[in-house]
């Protein structure tokens, strides 16, 4: 047998395994779910009950459906309240720990627990820190003197501030490790040679450290904006809203529309929007990257 | 100017502190509540620690009549380790066969899965819960574990560790007579060890803590997940603060002790899945 017929047999036969699971759990899911986009079907009525509706289900969610234009929003303020938070305090605490701290080990354990620990567990807990009578309010009122505390799980716009927190909290972790690892690999002779030219460390962060590292903040940047679009479990426990609620967002109401109320094909077009939002987003990332990222 | 203890470390240490303690405040708080009555949680004043500790909630928890946690316990286990097992095998092969045979079609494959990245999970649940409904997956472990074996990030972590190993070393055993699957098995898997462990840690911490697949397709309380239970003592009417924390503390001490066990694997892990391939 000739050495190529033998590649393409040996590649295709190790790649067999995972192309078999791909195509049923990926690929196959993303046609059906691209196809149901455009159909109004519940479930339970069984397949007979499938009916094709075009843009129906686009054209009510844009211009109908009131609970859409607060998810859309609420995926939004999500992403932006969280993302560039976590990003630059990461990398401020990167930049302190690497070397610049004592009980480095220490530190980058206590940042990083959260991000690893179970994400309905932590928003157990800060919907209880969160609580009318809860922590957070005694810190307000005993140590701030705040005279009405406000209730931030009652109030459904107020209830977003928890789910934010919460995920500024589990997302530090992951950025700060990352990027600890991209200081290391910043040559340590541009320092020196700077230094002996009179830059101050505040300069060489900026003019030194930042460029350097531009492509980890890229990637940190696409990566943390993708996962926060799609924050579920955070919203779903801490205020468990449903679609009408003021915390609502894309996710969330998929949720809603699939599994509560079983609207298959009215929810797989609310999915597709959340595909197409996220690509959107991603691509101007990629296309803004040319004006601040160094290679 | 080594020698000396420097000032201003000491200063960046007590404030980098001040950040730590706000980060591990939340949870100690909630192991303070876990040794509680459920009536102590809110009390006030606020106490950290009450005279009579109460060990016993987590009895209570582990051995509920309801939702035992040792049940959700094994159940994510089975999950985590099955899908672990499973999704490491075929990532590795792939791996190998997308970095190291030059075969036909190649590229495209691999950037058709690296796209698929970008679909959220939402939007195959609906079709994936379909299928399972078909197959009469819905409702066992499986539903969790077959969409797991398949991931794409451990494909590329995995694929970047095999790029880094040369080329010659497999046309060198493919010249003695050594067939690919020889080569994977014998050569790179051993080569590939750190790696493997560090996408192992990865993929375990993800299936582990999976909510929204687990919320979708386990609807009995037998087949509950950690998540699900901790979820359950939420919404519980009882409204057991006390008992809901032991759950969460259940859920995260495990992890911790993993973490602080393996700290070096983890970060290479996450380091490497973030250098640009």
């Amino acid at each position: 047998m000739k050495r190529k017929t033998k590649n393409n047999i040996a590649g295709y036969c190790f790649l067999a395994p995972a192309l078999l699971i791909f195509l049923f759990m990926v690929a196959l899911p993303v046609v059906i779910s691209l196809g149901l986009a455009f159909t109004k079907w519940n479930f339970f009525s069984g397949l007979e009950g499938i009916k094709f509706v075009g843009f129906d289900n686009f054209i009510k969610l844009f211009t109908r459906d009131r609970s859409f234009k607060g998810a859309l929003l609420n995926t939004f303020v999500y992403a932006i309240a969280t993302v560039p938070v976590t990003v630059f305090a990461a990398l401020i605490l990167a930049h302190v720990l690497n070397g610049k701290v004592y009980g480095q080990r220490f530190f980058r354990l206590a940042f990083f627990i959260p991000y690893i620990s179970n994400m309905v567990a932590l928003g157990a807990i800060f919907k209880f820190l969160f609580r009318s009578d809860g922590p957070v309010n005694a810190i307000l009122a005993n140590w701030f003197h705040v005279e009405k505390v406000p209730g931030w799980l009652s109030d459904s716009g107020l209830t977003r501030i928890p789910i934010i927190c919460v995920m500024v909290y589990a997302g530090i972790g992951f950025c700060l490790i990352v990027y600890i690892a991209a200081l290391k690999n910043v040559p340590t002779d541009l320092y020196e040679a700077s230094a002996i030219d009179g830059a101050s460390p505040v300069k060489q962060f900026f003019k030194i450290t930042v460029p350097m590292i531009s492509p980890t903040t890229f990637y940190l940047l696409v990566v943390r904006l993708i996962s926060a679009f799609q924050i579920f479990a955070a919203i779903n426990i801490i205020s468990d809203g449903g679609k009408n609620s003021g915390s609502v967002s894309l996710v969330v109401m998929i949720y809603d529309e699939a599994f509560k109320q079983y609207n298959f094909g009215y929810a797989s077009a609310i999915a597709w929007v959340l595909v197409v939002f996220i690509l959107v987003i991603t691509l101007i990332n990629f296309k803004a990257q040319k004006h601040w990222v160094y290679y | 100017m080594k020698k000396h203890i420097s000032i201003e470390k000491i200063l960046l240490t007590c404030l980098v502190g001040v950040g730590a303690a706000v980060f591990l405040l939340p949870l100690l708080w909630m192991l303070s509540s876990s040794f509680k009555t459920s009536m102590q949680v809110f009390a006030s004043p606020f106490r950290w620690l009450e005279e009579n500790v109460r060990w016993k909630n987590y009895l209570e928890v582990w051995t509920s009549p309801d939702v035992p946690f040792w049940r959700s316990i094994v159940n994510s286990l089975i999950v985590s380790i099955v899908s672990l097992a499973g999704q490491l095998v075929i990532s590795s092969m792939a791996a190998f066969a997308f970095a190291k045979i030059p075969f036909k079609g190649r590229n495209v494959l691999f950037m058709m899965m690296l796209v698929t990245m970008m679909i959220p999970v939402q939007a195959l649940i609906i079709p994936r819960y379909m299928v399972f409904y078909q197959l009469k997956v819905y409702d066992t472990l499986w539903s969790m574990i077959l969409p797991n074996l398949f991931s794409v990030t451990s494909i590329f972590l995995l694929r970047q560790f095999y790029m880094g190993l040369p080329d010659e070393l497999v046309e060198a055993a493919l010249i003695d007579g050594a067939g690919y699957f020889r080569i994977w098995l014998k050569v790179m898997m051993p080569l590939t060890k750190n790696g493997l462990i560090s996408t192992a840690i990865l993929a375990f911490i993800s299936s582990w803590n999976e909510y929204l697949s687990a919320l979708v397709f386990l609807p009995s309380s037998e087949n509950y997940t950690i998540a699900l239970t901790i979820r359950w003592y939420i919404y519980d009417t009882a409204q057991q603060y006390n008992l809901a924390m032991c759950a969460a503390a259940s859920a995260i001490i495990p992890i911790v002790i993993i973490y602080v066990t393996a700290q070096k694997y983890f970060e290479d892990g996450i380091a490497v899945s973030a250098v640009k391939g």
